[in-house]
């Protein structure tokens, strides 16, 4: 099985790839357009700076070759939210090509290329045969990732498109706006036959459909069946593929070198152009630097670059092991609402670097980071989780073999639950007993 | 001026040279009328480009050309008659009427911009906006005996122009009075951030730079007509006459031009064409319950010509895969390779030098005789400067025994717009250009 995906992402940028119009959303169908992005005779496109610039930076990011001249094609194709009947994209010097990515530091997938683009309008269909156009979406900026068919499994094709997708809103600074703005259309060859599953979105979606085509390509060919190239959709409630339209061929497009725009020179803009550490990168790079292992250093990342950012401050502030307890620890497990208080990650330095200094305990630092990443009262606090830690502290010294029972076996955990809701008759939540014991096991190691 | 407004319906009854006339007969406080061709886009006047399929269009706006000219003291007062889309070499594309040659009214006035040279030539120090993919002002312009200029590519903005060939397509000047060009161009000129392929220029220096030596490439004279040949031949002596060296040189690539151009050009206009199928703007009828593709080729065959459809045919077959480097990718090659060869040449010389249009303008039926290769090898003398966006105008340099008008076209390289500029005003100067007779 050979797979391979094209994964759309709408840049962010303020207006549309050849006009002023804006992208954000509109109240009313057809107001957010204006006489070029409706393709009215006579309009020329001009090019949008920050989509280039965006362009170049997720190309550095998939490592890819960039190259001195670039400029865009036209792709030529009837259909009715195509307000120029011709789409502009990408064909020949694209913004980037031959890159490679890596999945979870690991295997490397080939990028083929990535390219630029706009995004078409939409059609809307009715039950009684009509529909309706609707133009505000034409003219989005949209880069498009193409990777060559290097996945084997839909699982893999999933994990690689969870870290990308992380990759990518870190690096463009993406809004974290659900996987909406993220499309993927997912090409799958059982046989030799290839067919490409159009349009979707979400990585469990993906995996989805996959493995739909999967099972669904290995019965035709089980069956003594011929496999069609063609375009299929993917419907999410039923998570089955269907037929679209037998796949156009590369010479339906007929591409020519889009004239209005010319060529564009970025060698220099491209190296002037540097960017931010990707998640995954960074992820690599903290297992190697402080010889954490890798999966805890993908951890720290996954929940937040800031928290991985933390997790280096406190290793200058004080050492790898204090550093690393701490942050998968309590602070990670309060990172989230840390994040939503808006504090000074400073506050959590200087705690953590009272406790190295001795001056105060475990359990006092513990209490006095809850507080501060809650952005709460530290006595209320101290108080309540005092309880709470006391309890299980003292059930954890009475009952040693649970402690080496959770390290097996994290479920073991419920005993504590069972335990602390028995005493305390329900007084605490099981989440917070959780991060409680997850607490508590940590100083323990 | 305002004779001329209250008499333009009649004279157009005549000639046909109008698609659209203004409903304004009063010039107001404009300072000159001009007219411009129905391919550029007009706010205030309906824009069809030659073709059925945007019958009842009205842009929301100018195009920057027409909108230059009116900020400048304009007042337009109407749009000229053209091929579809700017397809042909006669004006004889058109659903509109067939514009005539004021000289012979049995005769085509040029294409494609057919009409805008009519008016040019029928109106006295008229100033016409014309449009030029591969000799659309040069031709008409030779054909109706009146001086017709085509800037460097980029020199006056795009924005507006309804595209023909996007990489070709520039907004040229017609008149007969070579100083009405001189000082029109630098008004329609200029960087415009709407269309980028003018940012880039550099600005428009008149300096009275003039043509001291031309060069002739002598392969570009086979197979013209006697008396276009004659004609030629003495206005070569007469610009010996005027101080200017004359070198007869060889430019075989000259030869390349024909078939590279129209595959480019067919390769591009099949692609802007695509955007015509009646959902949007100009007409729209037809059953709207069909599926939008039988809808759309239902729209599509109803109401384009034979000339659009045939280059629509011809453009998609040039780019399609597998057949795209051989033609597509192989004609921009051609093309660099032409720009070279005038490259060359102009180091040495300021300007190449060749009639306009192989033959006087013909008649209508000799028109109906010819095949798509026959008209489209008319061409074969306007097509290479427009190839390589240099800067090129005809100017009137004979008259046949039927008293028809002949031109030839002078070329300079990129940017030098001045040095024709100052060579159409000491020729005005020298040749007595002979005014149609114009009734009313």
């Amino acid at each position: 099985m050979k797979i391979g995906l094209e994964v759309h992402v709408q840049l962010p940028t303020r207006s549309k790839m050849f006009c002023s119009c804006p992208t954000t959303d509109a109240e009313a169908p057809n107001t957010h357009v204006c006489p070029t992005c409706l393709g009215m005779p006579g309009v020329k496109p001009v090019m949008n700076k920050k989509a280039v610039e965006y362009g170049i930076k997720l190309a550095k990011m998939l490592n890819c070759e960039i190259p001195e001249v670039m400029w865009f094609s036209r792709k030529t194709y009837f259909y009715p939210d195509m307000s120029k009947g011709v789409q502009i994209t990408q064909y020949e010097n694209t913004v980037g090509k031959k890159g490679i990515y890596y999945v979870n530091g690991g295997r490397p997938i080939h990028i083929t290329k990535i390219q630029l683009e706009e995004d078409p309008g939409k059609t809307k269909r009715f039950g009684d045969q009509s529909s309706l156009v609707d133009y505000n979406r034409a003219g989005t900026p949209l880069t498009e990732i193409v990777t060559d068919p290097d996945f084997k499994t839909p699982a893999e094709a999933r994990e690689f498109l969870r870290q990308l997708i992380a990759d990518i809103r870190h690096t463009i600074d993406l809004p974290d706006d659900g996987e909406r703005s993220i499309r993927a259309d997912c090409n799958i060859s059982v046989g030799v036959e290839r067919v490409e599953v159009k349009n979707v979105s979400g990585l469990k979606n993906v995996e989805r459909a996959l493995t739909f085509e999967f099972v669904r390509q290995t019965k035709i060919l089980k069956a003594g069946g011929k496999i069609e190239r063609e375009t299929r959709g993917f419907d999410e409630e039923r998570g089955v593929t269907f037929s679209v339209r037998k796949k156009e061929w590369e010479a339906d497009y007929g591409y020519i070198n889009e004239p209005d725009l010319g060529i564009f020179h970025i060698g220099d803009l491209a190296r002037s152009i540097t960017i931010k550490e990707s998640p995954t990168k960074m992820a690599v790079r903290l297992s190697q630097e402080y010889k954490i292992d890798q999966k805890t250093a993908d951890q720290f990342v996954s929940t937040s670059v800031g928290l991985a950012k933390m997790f280096e401050v406190l290793v200058k502030a004080t050492d790898i092991q204090t550093a690393l307890s701490w942050t998968k620890g309590t602070i990670s497990a309060n990172w989230k609402t840390f994040e939503a208080c808006g504090k000074d990650p400073e506050g959590i330095t200087k705690i953590i670097k009272k406790l190295s200094e001795g001056r105060i305990t475990d359990v006092e630092a513990d209490i006095e980071l809850k507080a501060y990443m809650a952005g709460r009262d530290a006595c209320a606090i101290r108080e309540q989780c005092g309880d709470l830690c006391k309890i299980i502290e003292k059930y954890l010294d009475a009952n040693p073999e649970i402690v080496n029972e959770i390290k097996r076996n994290e479920k073991a955990i419920n005993r504590v639950i069972g335990h602390v809701m028995k005493e305390t008759g329900g007084k605490y939540s099981s989440a917070d007993i959780v991060s409680e014991t997850k607490n508590a096991l940590c100083h323990r190691l | 001026m305002k004779d001329l407004l209250a008499k333009l319906s009649k004279l157009n009854d005549k000639y046909s040279m109008f698609t659209t006339i203004t409903a304004d007969k009063d010039a107001g406080d404009s300072k000159f009328l001009f007219s411009a061709k129905d391919g550029l886009t007009s706010k205030d006047m309906e824009t069809k480009c030659g073709s059925r399929i945007l019958e009842g269009y009205r842009p929301v706006f100018d195009a920057t050309a027409i909108a230059k000219m009116r900020e400048a003291g304009g007042k337009l007062i109407g749009k000229t008659n053209m091929d579809e889309f700017g397809f042909g070499s006669f004006s004889t594309n058109s659903p509109f009427g067939v514009p005539k040659n004021p000289y012979d009214l049995e005769r085509s006035c040029g294409g494609s911009s057919g009409g805008a040279a009519c008016a040019a030539s029928v109106i006295e120090y008229h100033v016409a906006l014309g449009v030029s993919t591969g000799g659309s002002v040069c031709c008409p312009a030779s054909f109706c005996g009146v001086y017709g200029l085509v800037p460097t590519y980029g020199r006056v903005s795009r924005y507006g122009v309804i595209d023909n060939g996007n990489s070709l397509d520039k907004v040229g000047l017609l008149s007969s009075c070579p100083f009405q060009i001189a000082k029109f161009l630098p008004i329609i000129s200029g960087k415009d951030p709407k269309d980028p392929t003018s940012c880039c220029q550099p600005e428009l220096e008149i300096k009275g730079k003039k043509i001291k030596s031309v060069a002739v490439p002598e392969n570009a004279l086979d197979g013209l007509s006697k008396d276009v040949r004659s004609g030629f031949n003495a206005s070569l002596d007469t610009l010996r006459g005027m101080g200017i060296d004359v070198e007869m040189i060889t430019m075989p690539s000259l030869k390349y031009a024909i078939p590279a151009y129209y595959i480019i050009e067919t390769s591009e206009a099949s692609t802007n064409l695509a955007s015509y199928v009646g959902m949007r703007y100009g007409r729209q009828d037809g059953d709207l319950s069909l599926k939008f593709d039988d809808y759309f080729n239902y729209f599509r065959t109803e109401y384009f010509g034979d000339e659009t459809k045939r280059r629509i045919i011809l453009g998609t077959y040039a780019r399609m895969a597998g057949l795209r480097d051989r033609y597509y990718s192989k004609s921009l090659r051609v093309r660099l390779h032409i720009i070279s060869s005038y490259k060359e040449i102009l180091k040495e010389h300021d300007a190449v030098l060749t009639p306009t249009m192989p033959f006087v303008s013909p008649r209508f039926d000799e028109i109906s005789n010819m095949s798509p290769v026959e008209s489209y090898s008319a061409d074969r003398l306007t097509v290479p400067p427009n190839l390589t966006g240099m800067p090129h105008m005809s100017v009137p340099c004979g008259y046949d025994g039927n008293g028809m008008p002949m031109g030839m076209q002078i070329v300079t390289d990129h940017w030098q717009e001045d040095r024709l500029l100052t060579f159409a005003k000491e020729w005005g100067a020298v040749f007595d250009v002979r005014r149609p007779e114009v009734p009313l």
